[in-house]
């Protein structure tokens, strides 16, 4: 457990002190802030001409759902930029050590593989989950002027932060595999992005069987169904598995170090 | 405290090391010498347990390397050929890590760190970035990093590599301050450094020991030859053939106006040298007697038909 700390807190230490994260940071808070005051400004207008119509039809149930027109888009805006922030902030995870042949200090030292793994991940995480943590912020803000249904944007916030640790397990990974960085982070991204695609299976395939098969592999599926406000079984099972399968790849690689 | 057994490790057909057999008792410090390429880091990978051997056996302090290796790695302070050193901590933060990666003491914390900083006279810069340290600094503090959780074993791949003489000198200081309190494993293809440093010395060649013995018993194994060297005004051929055939002289190399002769190492042989070329005229400029060294042995140990490359591999 202490191992796990003591990688865990060096790589967070070392990632906040770093200009690629406050680059990254600065960027993203950049992009999120305009497109959402856009976004909401968008939103405050055609409210406000639906409810001019609505109470001249002399209608008073219903409205514009702020859940989906701003904070749905700006969810998604936040997973988009997560999916290359991510593949930049775990480029150097196990790419660098390599390189650096800090590696060998973390091998000879009596930490398992799984230690090295879980703290390199949590290492990650922590400063990925630091920029999610960011872009809660406009929702937050959002709310001291309007009354907002909380429901729906903290199971979608669930949702999200399970999804961009998903992302964090595949960029470790993807940096494990070789020495530099510039690699890991293509192959990251490659990765992230098809995570995305696979779900795709179930529109170019007949056989009910199939299609559903894909329909639970699908990414898509499960965060729309976060986004959507429910917090279901099935999803949070499926992003913890492809975190548990690509750490577990990890460990796999950085054990083989040994035997070449 | 150490015991390595038919230890091998094969790349394809290729053996980095071949069946080594030895051990090192507790306290003692051992120097590893051999060419470059010979198996040295090979061997002390295997030891740390780096890396994994294609066959054989290795116990450090009883624990089998591969049945039980995080009891083996708390024992073991491990200064690779390039110091593992983060370049975005300070020197203070990255022996604070590494004590605490090796599992030390929690309350000793800062007691360890300044023993370590202490030892290696890296209290000017412990709150410096290490990348903007010079290299012979980062190297200081990658020895701080074997040292500061106070393993039993110290096992230093080639660990004055890049210091100026001063600091060399300083590292084989602490290495023998060490001494008494760690086993050291060291491994250098600088020959004084193990006569300066170690009490027993194992030459490895070509992933085989061609011999291990102390310093002492490779030197007595020794005795009995010694090397006379002469620089001459006049050389001609007839010079060194002459030489050749004296008494007590095995071998005679001429190069230009320099020879080196082989000889039994007495005293009388060198004279016999002197009084044959001042006799001959050739105008005797220089003559250095010398018995055979380390070195002298190093190079005929390790030596074979590729002599030149071994020659290399003992730069001093």
């Amino acid at each position: 457990m202490r191992g796990i700390l003591a990688i865990a807190g060096k790589d967070l230490r070392s990632l906040f002190f770093s200009p690629l994260f406050w680059v990254i940071g600065g960027l993203c808070t950049l992009v999120w802030s305009i497109l959402y005051v856009i976004r909401l400004q968008q939103f405050a207008v055609s409210s406000y001409q639906m409810q001019m119509q609505m109470a001249m039809q002399g209608q008073s149930e219903g409205g514009a759902n702020i859940h989906f027109d701003v904070f749905a888009a700006h969810i998604s805006l936040v997973n988009f930029i997560m999916i290359l922030a991510v593949a930049a902030l775990t480029m150097r995870s196990f790419a660098e050590e390599k390189k650096q042949r800090t590696f060998d200090l973390l091998l000879t030292s009596p930490v398992n593989a799984t230690q090295i793994v879980i703290g390199k991940f949590l290492g990650s995480l922590g400063v990925a989950w630091a920029l999610v943590a960011i872009s809660f912020l406009h929702p937050l803000a959002t709310s001291t002027i309007a009354s907002i249904d909380w429901g729906p944007l903290l199971a979608s916030y669930i949702g999200l932060l399970l999804l961009v640790a998903s992302y964090v397990a595949l960029g470790m990974f993807s940096s494990s595999l070789t020495e530099s960085a510039v690699l890991a982070v293509v192959m990251s991204l490659i990765f992230s992005v098809g995570i995305w695609f696979v779900g795709a299976g179930s529109e170019i395939l007949d056989s009910p069987t199939w299609v559903a098969i894909f329909e639970h592999l699908s990414v898509g599926t499960h965060f729309v169904s976060f986004i959507k406000g429910s917090i279901s079984t099935a999803g949070i099972v499926f992003f913890l598995s492809v975190i548990f399968l690509y750490c577990f790849l990890t460990q796999r690689v950085v054990e083989s170090n040994r035997w070449r | 405290m150490i015991e390595i057994r038919e230890l091998t490790k094969a790349y394809g057909p290729h053996k980095a090391i071949d069946r080594l057999n030895f051990s090192v008792a507790r306290g003692e410090v051992v120097g590893f010498l051999g060419p470059n390429g010979a198996g040295k880091t090979t061997t002390m990978k295997i030891i740390t347990g780096f890396m994994a051997p294609t066959s054989g056996e290795v116990k450090v302090a009883g624990f089998d390397v591969f049945e039980e290796p995080i009891e083996v790695k708390r024992r073991i302070g491990y200064l690779p050929e390039t110091p593992p050193v983060y370049g975005d901590m300070t020197v203070q933060e990255y022996l604070r890590f590494v004590a605490n990666l090796k599992g030390a003491d929690k309350t000793k914390m800062n007691q360890l760190v300044d023993r370590a900083i202490e030892k290696t006279n890296l209290g000017d810069v412990r709150k410096r970035l290490i990348q903007n340290l010079s290299k012979g600094f980062r190297q200081r503090v990658g020895i701080s990093g074997a040292l500061v959780a106070d393993p039993e074993i110290l096992i230093l791949d080639e660990p004055t590599v890049g210091l100026d003489p001063r600091q060399v000198a300083e590292i084989r200081a602490l290495i023998k301050e060490l001494a008494g309190q760690h086993t050291i494993i060291l491994s250098t293809h600088i020959l004084p450094e193990v006569q300066a440093s170690c009490q027993r010395i194992i030459i490895i060649n070509r992933g085989q020991i061609v011999a291990e013995d102390s310093l002492d018993g490779l030197s007595k194994r020794m005795t009995g030859s010694g090397t006379v060297a002469v620089r001459v005004r006049r050389p001609t051929p007839q010079l060194s053939d002459a030489l050749k055939s004296l008494n007590g002289v095995r071998k005679a190399n001429a190069e230009g106006n320099r020879i080196q002769l082989e000889t039994d190492g007495n005293e009388e042989t060198a004279e016999r040298i002197a009084a044959h070329i001042v006799q001959q005229g050739a105008g005797l400029l220089e003559m250095k007697s010398q018995a055979t060294d380390l070195e002298g042995i190093f190079l005929q140990l390790t030596s074979s038909e590729e002599t030149q490359g071994a020659k290399e591999g003992a730069t001093v």
